[in-house]
């Protein structure tokens, strides 16, 4: 029964994240929109470019689908509600989500496009950029929470939860997700404006859907390690539990996707300038003080 | 459940999307057939050949920084367990690892003042 609710919530959510990035991108509430889309995509042709490198071809959006799935199977939505409790959840979250740059390298060698391979590259960078300022605040939630295990970080949080404790990790954090997620400003992979879609731009009909069911999952992993890890996950006043998850989930890809369309695209230069010129150092900032906070006031 | 039992639920979900990959791509072909004609299949470069080859060498512009990541990607390896037993250990593990991260920073301020944190 419960696995039942795990996939009907999590299969609600992913479509729930494909509506609100329509709605966010075109300024238009179709609740229908990935459903109509998805049928679209499905009578499009395959197009297999010529020349193309088969294999990484082909395996790069079902790896990226794969990649986004497992990180998202750590992520408890109420306490039974979760596909494995890992002791390691939040290492294996990370572990996951590494493959996400190997599916976008893949994804932007395999055609033998200009585009594709350009974007591949820059997610490159971006990876250098953010991956320290996604594992380093982590760490420091693990260290409140006594545990790697994603159930003992949330109720870590019952006093208080860790946006109120380490403001600065969940600043760090947000934006690293949001450049893991590719989601502006951050999306230089896909740069609809210049690169001609960059990386999906050799991708047609089927492949394309599971591109993008893959980035869709991988959005909507980010926003719930977020809740998880800085919003209390399942924690709320009143009611289910799994509702207050769906509401925060939903409402931080919400945030997450309408706030970054407000900026303009970052270059992958100054982003790996900010990065590790202000970012790592607040990082490490970050790890000296919640470890002075947990000793003294404990909570 | 077990932690083999954990790793066997995701292996099957790895393998279960795979089946679900693979059965959308099976109901995209029993949809039906398309015309087969010439130019179709070149990648997106205005509709002609692309001019010069793609897979060549690039000058990875980020070298530096890279360097710089492995030492701190290294350095998270010994991070995870610390942090987990760290409130047990309490001061102690606080200077072990202040000492060991004071080493890491000052190893980033001299990259940034050998001019490492910018495009090269």
């Amino acid at each position: 029964m419960s696995s039942f609710v795990l996939i009907a919530s999590l299969i609600f959510a992913t479509y729930g994240v494909a509506v609100i990035e329509e709605w966010v991108s075109t300024n238009r509430l179709r609740l229908a929109g990935p459903l109509i889309s998805t049928l679209r995509l499905l009578g499009q042709e395959n197009i297999l470019p010529r020349k193309s490198d088969r294999l990484f071809f082909e395996v790069g959006p079902v790896l990226l689908l794969i990649a986004a799935l497992l990180s998202l199977a750590v992520i408890p939505l109420a306490p039974g509600l979760i596909v494995t409790d890992l002791a390691t959840g939040a290492l294996f979250f990370n572990a996951a989500l590494a493959y996400v740059l190997v599916a976008m390298i893949m994804a932007g060698w395999g055609p033998d496009g200009a585009y594709g391979m350009i974007g591949g590259w820059r997610f490159l960078g971006q990876l250098i950029a953010y991956a320290m300022l996604v594992v380093m605040p982590i760490t420091t939630v693990a260290m409140r929470a006594e545990s790697l295990s994603t159930i003992d970080i949330v109720n870590s949080q019952e006093m208080l939860w860790n946006i109120a404790y380490q403001p600065l990790g969940f600043l760090l954090f947000l934006f690293a997700g949001m450049a893991m997620a590719f989601v502006p400003p951050f999306d230089l992979p896909v740069a609809s404006g210049e690169l001609a879609g960059g990386v999906e731009a050799e991708y047609t009909g089927v492949r394309l859907i599971i591109f993008r069911l893959g980035r869709m999952v991988l959005i909507l992993s980010v926003s719930s390690a977020i809740v998880v890890f800085y919003l209390g996950g399942w924690l709320g006043p009143f009611g289910p539990d799994w509702s207050w998850s769906m509401i925060k989930i939903l409402g931080v890809a919400a945030l997450m996707l309408s706030g970054g369309r407000m900026l303009p695209r970052i270059r992958e230069a100054t982003l790996l300038a900010w990065s590790w010129k202000l970012g790592i150092p607040l990082a490490l900032a970050n790890i000296f003080l919640v470890g002075v906070l947990v000793l003294v006031v404990p909570l | 459940m077990s932690q083999l039992q954990q790793y066997a639920i995701l292996f099957g979900l790895t393998v279960g999307t795979l089946g679900l990959v693979l059965s959308l791509y099976a109901l995209a072909r029993a949809i039906g057939k398309t015309r087969k004609e010439p130019g179709k299949d070149v990648p997106a470069t205005a509709g002609q050949l692309s001019r010069d080859p793609v897979w060549v060498r690039y000058h990875a512009r980020y070298t530096t920084f890279a360097l710089l990541f492995l030492a701190f990607d290294m350095e998270m390896a010994f991070m995870y367990p610390w942090a987990v037993v760290y409130k047990e250990e309490g001061l102690v593990a606080l200077l072990d690892m202040g000492v060991f991260l004071a080493i890491l920073f000052l190893g980033l301020l001299y990259g940034w003042s050998q001019s490492a944190l910018k495009r090269q």
